[in-house]
């Protein structure tokens, strides 16, 4: 298999980081949240140009069949500039419950293509405020309820949406325009926003039904759940890198805040936690391209998720307290990277969650054997 | 008027508490962000018509007198009602300063002002290439007939954009032979040609600190506070008096507070994992507040504090960011969102707590610089 082919995913992280950094880096992500915190359409014209959607969809589907390894490389590179566009969404989402379910729908050319974006909504909030049981249905090709936490609402031509069919969940496809659909955003702190969708009565395409649906979306978000990770290490890479530029030169005490031994300490703890988060996340990415079993994957997707976060919080707010007082404005690159690891943290799970799911898993391995 | 250290501190607590509960706007409670004074100024006048601006200062410059025990107390009821401290760096900063340190004069003409907020006063002390290093600030002050005049720039100053007036570490003496000394305490109005004020935008999107620069700005001679060329130790004595309000729980508390809500509304508490990490930030809060009856103690029997002080910040302003990070962690999906979510009939800004404990590891002198202190002054480390 080409994951495996270490060249090769050199070429691809070349390549993205190229493109990323011809485009502007994290100065072009600042510009974009100023503008309208939303993502750039030429941008995703490039990247889909690259064959970034694609990757991991097999080629006999109109991909680069590179796996999650590959996925990888590319959500590392989208996390070091911060980018906003769908990437991970994307490959992880969209395409991740279409090549599954659907892989002869015209979609998928499309998301390939970059022509389109589709959004993902199959959370729902309960009463409380915290996530509940699903009750949004799809009834003689109608969809009426609510779902909530909805990345990419915002920018999106379409949702795909999971709901109660009449017998047994259903993958339908509802346009962004369609009748009885309104779109409530919620501004996250980077800028992008989070969609909360209400249907009464909106005309959906029913794609997929039955059992299948569920397993493809256990598997979508495994995959979509490892890859946030690449992205929060490729995040957490950027941030430690300017953090250290930081400590080498600011200077206080007539000498670099670098040469003060407790902050060598801590920049060295840093980079042990960065290291170890990116051995996990590569690792995981490998095996779950030769993983097949789902509830494998699912927990390896955990370990990666769980790592990731757990460093992102660590070197992004630690790098706001190196930094001092200008760590704490925007007008400084690294608040910017603060944000977005909030936003990534709490997206498909946090560090917590997704110890309790892994320890889980890893139980009820154990017993099974 | 009343003696308010003569009552017990059950009772104190309650007036203090109904007070708290029955006058302060409902709207104006756990402000998630830092007011202007217009916004509060309805509030501020009450609390001046009752005299309660200035809890620490003594009776006779129209504070409350009250002693440390019964300070612990009003700021725990103020935190725990989340009721805003409103601009109070006049109150907390440059009052005490011209208490200890200012002529009569002086007493008399500022005071009054700062109680009733008719000044509003903004602290000058960083510059941008003196922050943790302080004694490295250049912004020089000259004398020029009646006046001094002013040139350079301070940074990071809070709230500067409202303020009436800022008080200010100035080198009055560039030629000393050391850096903490030739240093003075000034006051200066910040209404003149010479004063310019830009916001700064906080990573949170807030504009609540600034740049000031100054380019020949005035101030009269009688502005100067303590002697000439001593600013230095004056100004550290106040940091002292800071580390202890600094160091306070309230903060904590309030956080706790809301963790705690918001937690109980999302269901958090059925939850084996979270239950540990709550009664961890619980105790650590409460425990810290025994740490810090035994300073308020030292300084109800009329001893000045150590440097070992520092240790009140650095535990309760590292126990205020990991309750806030708990907060995040409870929102889950939530977790980054902007602005007030809905538990019940709460809204509770996580965000915005998350946001605000950021900075307190930093400002009011880093944590790295106050464990460099205690590892000096207190364990007596070599350098
Ligand atoms: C929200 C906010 C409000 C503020 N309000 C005001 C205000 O109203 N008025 C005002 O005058 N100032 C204000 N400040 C400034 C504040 O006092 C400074 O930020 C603080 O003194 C640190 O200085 P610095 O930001 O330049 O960081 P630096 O001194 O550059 O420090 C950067 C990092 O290096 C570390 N470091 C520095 N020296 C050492 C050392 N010797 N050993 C180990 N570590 C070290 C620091 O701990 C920090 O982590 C405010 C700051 C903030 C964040």
């Amino acid at each position: 298999m080409l994951s495996s082919d270490q060249e090769d995913l050199r070429l691809l992280r070349e390549s993205a980081r190229t493109l990323f950094e011809r485009a502007g880096g994290s100065g072009r992500a600042r510009k974009l949240r100023d503008a309208s915190g939303g993502w750039d359409s030429d941008m995703i014209g490039e990247l889909a140009g690259a064959g970034v959607f694609g990757v991991t969809v097999p080629e006999a589907n109109g991909g680069l069949g590179m796996g999650l390894a590959a996925g990888g490389v590319i959500a590392e590179e989208v996390g070091r500039v911060i980018a906003p566009e769908p990437v991970v969404l994307t490959i992880g989402l969209s395409l991740g419950l279409l090549r599954r379910l659907r892989p002869d729908h015209p979609k998928m050319e499309q998301l390939i293509n970059g022509e389109t974006n589709l959004a993902v909504a199959w959370q729902e909030r309960g009463p409380g405020g915290a996530p509940a049981d699903a009750t949004c249905r799809y009834v003689d090709g109608k969809l009426t309820g609510n779902k909530a936490w909805v990345v990419g609402a915002a920018g999106s031509h379409g949702f795909l949406v999971v709901a109660e069919g009449g017998a047994g969940p259903v993958l339908v496809l509802t346009e962004a325009t369609a009748a009885g659909l309104s779109v409530d955003k919620r501004v996250q702190a980077d800028g992008s926003s989070l969609g909360e969708l209400s249907f009464s009565g909106t005309p959906a395409e029913q794609l997929a039904e039955g059992s299948a649906v569920q397993d493809a979306l256990t598997e979508a978000i495994s995959d979509a759940t490892a890859l946030a990770a690449a992205e929060l290490v490729g995040l957490s890479q950027r941030a430690f890198e300017i953090t250290l530029d930081y400590i080498k030169t600011r200077e206080q005490f007539d000498k670099p805040i670098g040469s003060f031994q407790v902050i060598q300490h801590r920049a060295v703890d840093l980079n042990v936690m960065l290291e170890v988060a990116q051995a996990c996340v590569r690792e995981v990415l490998a095996q779950m391209d030769c993983e097949t079993v789902p509830k494998i994957r699912a927990r390896l997707a955990s370990r990666a998720k769980a790592r990731a976060v757990t460093a992102a919080k660590k070197i992004t707010r630690d790098a706001i307290q190196l930094h001092g007082a200008v760590g704490y404005t925007d007008e400084f690159e690294i608040g910017l990277y603060l944000n977005r690891a909030l936003v990534l943290s709490a997206w498909l799970g946090d560090d917590a969650y997704h110890r309790r799911i892994w320890l889980d898993a890893r139980e009820e391995e154990g017993a099974a054997q | 008027m009343t003696d308010w250290n003569a009552m017990s501190d059950a009772e104190f607590r309650k007036e203090v508490h109904q007070f708290f509960e029955t006058e302060y706007p409902e709207e104006l409670r756990h402000l998630p962000h830092r007011p202007k004074f217009a916004e509060i100024e309805h509030w501020h006048r009450k609390l001046h018509a009752k005299g309660w601006v200035a809890p620490a200062w003594p009776a006779e410059y129209g504070g409350m007198g009250l002693n440390a025990a019964k300070l612990l107390i009003f700021y725990e009821e103020q935190q725990r009602g989340g009721v805003n401290r409103g601009r109070d760096m006049g109150v907390q900063m440059v009052g005490p300063l011209i208490i200890k340190f200012g002529t009569q004069k002086q007493k008399d003409y500022w005071l009054p002002r700062i109680l009733s907020c008719e000044d509003i006063w903004c602290q000058g002390y960083s510059e941008p290439g003196a922050g943790s290093d302080l004694a490295n600030l250049r912004t020089r002050a000259e004398f020029d007939g009646d006046d001094f005049v002013i040139n350079g720039q301070k940074i990071w100053t809070t709230m500067a954009h409202d303020a009436t007036h800022i008080f200010m570490l100035v080198r009055t003496d560039p030629n000393a032979p050391k850096k903490q000394q030739g240093i003075s305490f000034l006051l200066a109005p910040m209404d003149q040609p010479g004063v310019d004020v830009r916001t700064i935008t906080t990573l949170s999107g807030e504009t609540e600190f600034c740049e000031v620069f100054f380019d020949n700005a005035r101030t009269p001679r009688e502005n100067l506070v303590g002697e000439l060329n001593k600013g230095w130790s004056m100004a550290k004595a106040l940091l002292s008096f800071e580390r202890i309000f600094i160091g306070s729980p309230g903060l904590a508390q309030n956080a706790l507070g809301q963790l705690e809500s918001f937690a109980r509304g999302r269901g958090a508490f059925d939850d084996p994992v979270f239950r540990d990490r709550f009664a961890q930030a619980a105790l650590d809060v409460e425990d810290h507040a025994a740490l810090y009856a035994r300073f308020a103690d030292q300084l109800r029997r009329g001893e000045t504090l150590g440097a070992d002080v520092s240790m009140l910040k650095i535990w309760v302003t590292e126990c205020f960011q990991r309750i806030t990070e708990l907060m995040i962690e409870a929102a889950g999906p939530d977790g980054g969102t902007v602005g007030p979510l809905q538990v019940g009939n709460v809204n509770v800004d996580v965000l915005a707590s998350f946001y605000k404990a950021r900075p307190t590891t930093i400002y009011g002198g880093s944590n790295e610089i106050q464990r460099n202190i205690l590892s000096k002054a207190v364990l007596g480390l070599p350098d």
